[in-house]
Formats: structure tokens, C-alpha cells, sequence
């Protein structure tokens, strides 16, 4: 029973997220938020964490081990991860 | 003739070194990678007015990844630290995840639950701005590191701003009882119970919000919930518990002030049901321990970083400060309040080895193995590297 309460819970803080952040996005703001570039992903997202990363640290083979290692533990989409990582192998 | 036969044997064992060696290189779908991160350094600790100072052994914490597929991997974490003289191995994590989709992953074994950021993504020595953990987190901590069972977890797009998710069921805690190891820490949950002890499992779970465009911002909500922590056909088998945690992050260059500002932050809350538990005090004389068995813990840590600075030396430098609190239960026999001010001075020698200089203060009453008044004061200086 407690666990349904739980879960009851947390089902309102979603809505409430949601409907939050659905609020006030035009389709330029939208656009540019899907296009940004590996680069600023790169600088946007590794340092939620840790800094950022060298690209030359690891060959590209080491660089997609990595990524799908941190698409997970970073809760990346896919398609973030594969910016990130295709800009860092782009720059070692 | 005799010099041109040797350059065509030259160069024929040149192109055969080259054929060879690109075959050596050629890169395989299936990768096997070690990485990880270790630490050692220096500390002094006045605990109630007894000094130790000590060099401290450090720790190495491998990391193995295998990636099978684009889809599958498989990862697990070992530590190896010295404590108090004696060599502890920890065994972090080790689970196999698959990509279900862009927005999906399923993983299975012990994981690091994603109860709030601080266990799941900060302890590394590397990554961790401060040498020590927030009070309510390690050893006799009040939130979960990690847990044996499935998850299910991902992240999507919801206009311009991202939403993180986990799901998760596990074995669950189990409770400490009287007639455990340390008959003190009766009521207390232990997270690393790696064979479920009731048959019933925990659910749990983490929302992450980051609201804002640019990444800068996360808000995050946990919960950890089981009917049940006590083992099989004990007085404690039906007493449930109910952990939740809220989590906030902002990390950002911000040029008008010239440098990176990094503010995290956590709040635990944890409510096991009420019993009565009789501890055995001194041989033949038991004590009735009975109190309202919730706790909380909250940090929160602040650190800038002058990274738009023209000085190499200057933008390389840190300055951390966290404060930390933790409260268990009023007359339990592990009953503590403590509050922890923490300031550390970091110098980032590349971007995953640091330098920390760290001086810290907890005040408070109780905790492991202490009865009444504490203090504690601390000086660290910890070298810290992520491989």
C-alpha cells in the first residue's frame, strides 16, 4: 500500500514537471534546441559531473566504449550521445 | 644489382610490417576496456581531542567495461582500499545493459541505485570536489548506494528541456536487529544485502528534470520503498520502510564572474515502521529501545572555479565549500546529530587529476561508536586521479 502511495506521489511530480516545462516553447527555441552541435553538448553535459574531457585522452575505438558507458550512467538519449562522441573523435 | 635485391627485400618486409600491423589495429566490434580512478594522501583528525594523523593508503577502484554490441555491455567496479590498516575490497557494481531504444535501457545485477546524484555520479575520488563523503552517505549512511535487481532507464526530450528517468526493483534492505554484528545499530538498514532475506523486493526510482536549454540545471526526485526489511519469521520480518530524496544541481561558466560555479545538492529522508527492539547492554542486562525510527540527511556544496582566467595557474585553482548534516533517531543506540563545514582549496592538474586541500569541522552528538558530545576537526590533502 505504501509503495502505491509512493508511486501515486511521484506520479503527480511528473504532471506537474510536465506541465512545467511543456510551457512557453516556441518551434525557434525548439529547433535550436535540437540541433545543437556535439561541441556544445560536449561542454554542456560532461561537466553537469566531472570536467570536461580531452578528446586525445583515448583512440576512437576506447571513445565508444566510453560513450555507451556514459550514455547510461549520464542518462543521455541516444542521440546526444552520439553528437558528444562523434565531436570528440572528431577532435583527437 | 646486389643493393637493389636488399632494397627489395627492405621494402617488402616494410609492406608486410605495415599489412600486418594494420590487421593489429584493425578495431573489433566487441571492446574490452579498464578504466577507473584511485587516491591517496595525508590526513590529520582530532576526533574529542584525540589526534591521528596518518598517510592514507589510498584506493584504486578498477573499472572493466566490456562492449559487446553497439546495444550490449557489461561493466563492474572493484575497490580496493586500505582502512584503518587493513586492506577492504569492495565490490561496487557489476550489471549487463542493453539499449532498447533511443529513450530506453534495461540493465540487470548490482547497480549503483540513482538515489539522488550523490552515490550514482559524485563519489569518485576524481569527481568528488571534497576528499570525504557528505555525512548520511558510506558507512552507516542513511541512503542507498547500491542494489542487486533490474532497472529500467533513459531520458527524453520534452520541448527544450530533458527529462531523465529510472525504475528500479531490487532485493531491498534488510533490517539490523539486537542479535546482529553491532546490537547498537538495531533499526538501522543495511543496502548491500545481496541475497533477498523476506522474499519481498524493493521498488524505487528517480525523476530528472532539467528544465532550462542550456543544460545548466537539474532538479531531481527519488524514492526507495519496501514492505519489508526484516528476514524470514522474525519479530521484524513485516516493518517497512519508506527513503525518499530531492537532488539539485547548477553548473555553469558564467563570464561576468569570470569562472565555472558547480552548486550540488541533496536532501534524504528515511522512515522505517516502529518496534520495540531489546538490546542486551551488558551481558544478562536488556534494554528496551523504542523510538520513532526516521532520519534525514541534506548537504549542499558550492565550488567556483576561475576557468576564464588568463593566468594557467589562477584558472587551474578551485575553491569548495559544503555543509552537511545528518540526524538518526532520538534513543536509538546509533542516535546522532551531526553538522559537518567543509573548505577545500583544489588545484586541477589535468582535467581528471586534482590536488585537494581540505579543513573540515563536524559538531554534533552520537554517531559510530560514540556516546554524547563529538568534534571532530580534519585536515586532508588528498591526490585524486580518474583513468
Amino acid at each position: 500500500m505504501k509503495t502505491f502511495k509512493i508511486f501515486g506521489v511521484v506520479a503527480v511530480v511528473i504532471g506537474i514537471l510536465t506541465a512545467l516545462t511543456l510551457e512557453s516553447c516556441s518551434a525557434e527555441q525548439v529547433a535550436a534546441y535540437k540541433n545543437k552541435s556535439g561541441a556544445q553538448l560536449w561542454g554542456e553535459n560532461c561537466i553537469r559531473c566531472h570536467t570536461t574531457p580531452s578528446p586525445a585522452a583515448y583512440n576512437d575505438t576506447d571513445w565508444d566504449t566510453i560513450g555507451l558507458h556514459m550514455q547510461v550512467r549520464a542518462n543521455l538519449t541516444k542521440k546526444q550521445a552520439k553528437k558528444i562522441f562523434d565531436f570528440i573523435k572528431s577532435a583527437n | 644489382m646486389m643493393k637493389k635485391l636488399i632494397l627489395l627485400i627492405f621494402l617488402g618486409f616494410i609492406a608486410i610490417g605495415v599489412k600486418a600491423q594494420n590487421n593489429d589495429f584493425k578495431s573489433s566490434k566487441t571492446q574490452f576496456m579498464i578504466r577507473g580512478y584511485g587516491h591517496m594522501g595525508y590526513e590529520s583528525i582530532k576526533t574529542n581531542g584525540n589526534t591521528e594523523s596518518t598517510y592514507d593508503g589510498g584506493s584504486f577502484s578498477p573499472i572493466f567495461m566490456f562492449k559487446h554490441s553497439d546495444r550490449l555491455m557489461f561493466e563492474s567496479e572493484l575497490e580496493f582500499e586500505i582502512n584503518e590498516g587493513t586492506l577492504e575490497i569492495g565490490f561496487e557494481y557489476a550489471d549487463i545493459m542493453y539499449v532498447l531504444n533511443d529513450y530506453m535501457t534495461i540493465r540487470g545485477g548490482k547497480f549503483l541505485l540513482p538515489f539522488g546524484t550523490f552515490m550514482e555520479r559524485l563519489h569518485p575520488s576524481w569527481v568528488n570536489r571534497m576528499p570525504t563523503k557528505p555525512l548520511g552517505f558510506g558507512h552507516d549512511g542513511i541512503a542507498p548506494g547500491s542494489g542487486v535487481g533490474v532497472e529500467l532507464r533513459g531520458a527524453f526530450r520534452m520541448g527544450t528541456s530533458t527529462v531523465n528517468y529510472s525504475f528500479y526493483n531490487t532485493n531491498g534492505p534488510a533490517i539490523k536487529t539486537p542479535n546482529g554484528v553491532e546490537p547498537a545499530e538495531a533499526g538501522m538498514l543495511a543496502f548491500n544485502n545481496l541475497i533477498d532475506n523476506n522474499n519481498s523486493t524493493a521498488f524505487g526510482g528517480r525523476i530528472g528534470l532539467l528544465p532550462f536549454a542550456n543544460n545548466s540545471t537539474e532538479v531531481g526526485f527519488s524514492f526507495y520503498s519496501t514492505d519489508k526489511v526484516g528476514a524470514t519469521g522474525s519479530p521484524y520480518e513485516n516493518l517497512g520502510a519508506n527513503l525518499y530524496a530531492l537532488d539539485f544541481s547548477f553548473v555553469k561558466q558564467l563570464p561576468s564572474l569570470g569562472g565555472t560555479f558547480d552548486i550540488k545538492s541533496q536532501y534524504n529522508n528515511s522512515k522505517i515502521d516502529n518496534i520495540v527492539y531489546t538490546v542486551e547492554e551488558d551481558p544478562g542486562v536488556f534494554e528496551d529501545l523504542n523510538f520513532d525510527n526516521q532520519s534525514h540527511s541534506f548537504y549542499a556544496q558550492i565550488s567556483y572555479r576561475p576557468t576564464m582566467s588568463g593566468d594557467k595557474f589562477l584558472k587551474n585553482l578551485e575553491f569548495v565549500y559544503r555543509y552537511s548534516e545528518v540526524r538518526t533517531p532520538e534513543g536509538s543506540g546509533f542516535e546522532s546529530n551531526k553538522q559537518e563545514s567543509a573548505f577545500g582549496l583544489n588545484y586541477w592538474i589535468s582535467w581528471r587529476s586534482l590536488i585537494k586541500l581540505n579543513y573540515q569541522s563536524i559538531t554534533g552528538e552520537g554517531g559510530h561508536d560514540v556516546i554524547g558530545s563529538f568534534d571532530q576537526k580534519g585536515v586532508f590533502l588528498h591526490w585524486a586521479i580518474g583513468f
